[in-house]
């Protein structure tokens, strides 16, 4: 199998390593780095359980290969806060009871992330829409987007929950 | 003896307490199947036929086999030769099948049907693999449809039943003739229920690991029912039982499709068992959609027997149910007809119903378990009484309220069974008075006027959460153990996979012991420590049974608990309380014992005791489901379509719902808000589609469409919390969100297009359905 070197900023650890080329990020993230917090869904790129942020914008990691990544920072759920000490997006969600099964959960928290950076103080709308391409199946959603509410309301500055 | 401490209090049940598992979900932390690493682990895939019917002529395996890499290939026969056939356990009688093994040997019988695993040293290089292998198949005729299936000169899935028919059965409650005789009109609807899916986030997987040295095998998976799992695997691999293991980590969701024991499960432990090492598999969304697991392919054709003003005499109902090619396993699909028939009166007072149900064999996926899988009869019965109060020029709230049981205790179901807390009147007048009915009912002719299409429907439903007991409602087993530092540990059968257990056992542990939150953990899903279950998380059973359960195995630990302290003390333990994890007499504030002094002197001490103190703090209870009774509820949906898109908006969705006293209100409410979410999927996007010659449509998540935050309304729920007059007044809410969402949400569209003389009788209504129904489009344009 050919091999490439990649070098990539995750969660503000520098990896360098060799990796097939057409090893997926989110194979690269969880079996080579043993970041298994980020999830594979469909491996189509629809349900949104991968997403992770590459440059600081949500991508979707099981389409885009780790040799693509590389030069990139990447952060993913991995990098926010730990369960003694939860980042106030994480806090929020936990306090709006807003995910059940935690499969969907590492897509979210990023795609939120990366919104709230954006536009701190999301319209109702606004929220739907920015995560209307992330799946859940428990919730039917409004406990999330309660989440993302809260969140916005704790005063997430722009950046703010920058992955360690 | 120490001082009093400020003690406030600790008791939880009632209040959203925040979810234990949500510090491990929402940080990463989680363990789900495909985190499961294990030292020489091997990685599995599987070829699958693209044929729904054929006969397998030959399989050349020799391609992958020289492939670097892949370490071993093994085929329906390898599996046929090495491990026994699987048999389905929960059977009706009658019921035909055919014992099955794994993998395909002499035919595929879906498209998906696996008929081969390549095992690799990764997963990459066992899809390489799976590509080389190379099958010849002879392609057989194909049964798609119902018409197919019943047709008997057609071919047959599994020739030893002669025919594509696997069950038949009847059943007839009350005097059915006497009813029909002193009706005033009968009136005739069939109602198509489409096939659609689970689809949890998390699709199936599992690590087997046998060891060659112990014998023993552990099976990492995530499945609601790990010991149906370890009694699958133990039989088909010849493993005995003890040395049989099951264990579960994080679940990403299983809505039934994870109760079973599936063929993969076996064919990847019996992998593990030829190499002598680990093998995973975890499937691709693509394996999910077309092999995993479909539900709810159903036609009830019903006649209803009601006089002029509105009375339900009486219902008779034709039900054909498509179970696919192989009955899934330990509950075969098709013995859901007979708790269909059951429940089909629901909340209301009919004289009598009969119903003939047949259940039919086809060439697609398995039909499987999906959150409340009897919901036919809630849906047609819906609906039906929809139809019936618009032929008869009612209101469809008058018709339903007519004909209500009464709830106080007197009245039962058609079947006999009891129906204690069926608040259905109260839901259903709850709802309309939320909403404002009449109110609405002005609005929506004014909006008519303006040339908008809205429309109000609403439905009730009991949910058998835990149901009629009847000494047949299952025994639910935990433990309850005081640890050596006065922590509690608690052991149950449930399997939990997103209803936040880990929270409510230990909200109920808790407040019973009088100790902290998070002074409790829950462990579950290894059946190395978990009580036996034939079933474990299903059927909306735990509110009842497994809190029922958790508190009298606590409530055995804490008496053991005050008998030693009492002793301790010397004080009667009958005059001892448990406040914040200390023991002290009531109303005295300056004696008192930490819950690890007492567990000290349980475990460790050498001090005397009597000898009729108990120090072993462990209990075992078992719960039989009390009086056993029902949650209950209605929704109500105020929707708008637009007839130049199809597109239905939800203006307003509420529900009402009585499920007894909430443990957590907020799990309560994300219970019913992902059911009213899979209701809203169900009718408006979902669809396991195949065409006439069985072949799979749906491969993908751009062709199977399930519902996002953009198309998911704000529900909004109010509760009754009715408490049923005993101790354990919790009940189940898992089910009847999706139970009962289809109904209101269809008779709401048809409310809306009523003008145009739409009839509803396909539950799948996307955009092209409702611009035909409402002669937008002619009809059939829609069909692939």
């Amino acid at each position: 199998m050919t091999t490439q070197q990649v070098s990539i900023l995750v969660n503000g650890v520098q990896r360098q390593t060799s990796t097939e080329v057409r090893r997926t990020l989110v194979d690269f993230l969880r079996d080579e780095l043993g970041l298994t917090g980020t999830h594979v869904g469909c491996e189509h790129g629809i349900c949104g359980a991968c997403t992770v942020l590459v440059d600081g914008e949500p991508v979707r990691s099981c389409l885009m290969l780790a040799v693509q990544a590389s030069g990139t920072t990447v952060e993913t759920i991995d990098g926010l806060g730990s369960p003694d000490s939860l980042s106030p997006l994480q806090q929020s969600f936990r306090d709006s009871h807003g995910f059940q099964c935690g499969f969907c959960t590492p897509g979210f928290l990023m795609t939120t992330l990366a919104l709230l950076r954006e536009n701190p103080d999301p319209t109702e709308e606004e929220i739907r829409h920015s995560l209307s391409g992330n799946i859940c199946r428990c919730t039917g959603y409004q406990s999330i987007v309660e989440g993302v509410k809260r969140a916005a309301k704790a005063g997430l500055g722009p950046n703010a929950e920058v992955a360690q | 003896m120490s001082a009093m401490p400020s003690v406030g209090s600790t008791r939880t049940v009632g209040s959203s307490t925040l979810r234990v598992e949500d510090l491990r979900i929402l940080t990463g932390r989680g363990h789900y199947v495909d985190d499961v690493k294990l030292p020489g682990m091997l990685h599995a895939a599987f070829v699958r036929s693209p044929l729904a019917h054929a006969r397998i002529l030959r399989i050349d395996t020799s391609g992958a086999g020289r492939l670097d890499g892949v370490v071993a290939v093994f085929t329906g026969r390898d599996i046929a030769e090495r491990t026994n056939a699987i048999v389905p356990k929960f059977v009706p009688d009658g019921y035909k099948y055919e014992p099955v093994f794994a993998l395909a040997t002499d035919k595929t019988r879906f498209v998906g049907d696996p008929v081969a695993i390549v095992v690799a040293e990764s997963r990459y290089l066992a899809e390489d693999g799976c590509d080389l292998v190379d099958v010849d198949y002879e392609p057989l005729d194909a049964i798609a449809t119902f018409e197919q299936a019943l047709d008997p000169s057609g071919p047959t899935v599994f020739d030893s039943f002669g025919s594509n028919v696997a069950y038949e059965t009847s059943t007839t409650y009350g005097d059915i003739a006497a009813a029909f005789a002193a009706a005033d009109i009968v009136i005739t609807e069939t109602f198509a229920q489409h096939r659609v899916a689970q689809m949890p986030m998390e699709g199936r997987g599992g690590v087997g690991n046998f060891d060659p040295a112990t014998g023993e095998l552990v099976y990492y998976t995530g499945t609601q029912s790990p010991h149906t799992v370890k009694a699958y695997l133990s039989e088909a691999l010849g493993v005995p039982l003890d040395l049989t293991r099951s264990v579960n980590g994080d679940i990403g969701g299983a809505f039934g499709l994870k109760i079973a024991c599936h063929r993969e499960d076996i064919a990847v432990c019996a992998a593990s068992q030829w190499l002598g090492r680990p093998v995973k598999w975890i499937e691709d969304r693509n394996e999910h959609l077309q092999a995993s697991g479909q539900a709810r392919e159903e036609r009830m054709r019903l006649e209803a027997a009601v006089s002029h003003d509105g009375t339900i005499l009486a219902m008779r109902g034709d039900l054909v149910l498509d179970q696919g090619a192989y009955p899934a396993v330990p509950f075969v699909g098709g013995g859901i007809v007979d708790l269909v028939a059951m429940m089909m009166s629901g909340p209301y007072a009919w004289r009598a119903f009969a119903m003939t149900s047949t259940v039919v064999t086809s060439n697609k996926c398995t039909y499987s378990a999906y959150r409340a899988p009897w919901a036919i009869e809630t849906w047609a019965r819906e609906r039906m009484i929809d139809v019936v109060a618009r032929q008869l020029g009612l209101d469809p709230a008058d018709v339903r309220l007519r004909n209500f049981a009464a709830n106080d205790g007197s009245a039962t179901m058609l079947s006999g069974d009891t129906l204690l807390d069926n608040s259905c009147a109260q839901s259903l007048e709850r709802i309309l008075d939320t909403a404002d009915y009449r109110r609405l009912r002005a609005e929506q002719a004014a909006a008519r006027a303006q040339g908008r299409c809205v429309g109000i429907g609403f439905a009730t439903f009991i949910e058998p959460a835990p149901g009629p007991v009847n000494g047949k409602g299952g025994q639910e087993k935990s433990i309850a153990r005081v640890e050596p530092d006065g922590t509690l540990s608690i052991f149950t059968s449930q399997a939990p996979n997103g209803q936040g257990h880990e929270t409510t056992l230990a909200q109920i542990a808790s407040d019973e012991m009088g100790v902290a939150i998070g002074d409790v953990h829950v462990y579950h899903g290894d059946t190395a420590a978990s009580p036996y279950t034939a079933v474990g998380t299903g059927g909306s059973q735990a509110a009842t049974m497994a809190s029922g359960s958790v508190l009298h195995s606590t409530r055995e630990v804490k008496r053991k608990v005050l008998a030693i302290a009492g002793d301790m003390l010397e004080i009667d333990p009958g005059d001892l309380l448990i406040e914040a994890g200390y023991v002290h007499p009531a109303g005295v504030s300056s004696v008192r014992l930490s819950l690890a002094q007492v567990a000290q002197m349980a475990y460790v001490s050498t001090d005397n005791q009597p000898p009729d103190v108990d120090k072993e703090l462990r209990a075992e209870a078992t719960y039989d489901g009390g009086i056993g009774s029902w949650s209950a509820g209605s929704h109500l949906c105020h929707v708008d379509i637009d007839l130049e898109t199809g597109q239905v908006r939800f203006l307003r969705y509420l529900v009402v719902e009585d499920c007894g006293r909430m443990i957590n209100p907020a799990i309560v409410e994300g219970q019913i808000r992902g059911g009213v979410a899979q209701g809203i999927g169900e009718v408006l996007y979902e669809w396991s589609a195949y065409d006439d010659e069985a072949n799979y449509l749906a491969g993908t998540l751009m062709d199977y469409l399930l519902p996002t935050a953009t198309e998911i309304p704000t529900i909004e729920i109010e509760h009754l919390e009715n408490e049923p007059n005993e101790e354990v007044f919790y009940r189940g809410v898992g089910e009847g969100g999706l139970l009962v969402a289809p109904a209101a949400i269809t008779n709401a569209i048809e409310d809306a297009l009523s003008p145009f003389g739409a009839r509803v009788t396909e539950q799948y209504l996307p955009p092209a359905k409702i611009l035909e129904l409402a002669n937008v489009i002619s009809e059939q344009v829609h069909a692939q």
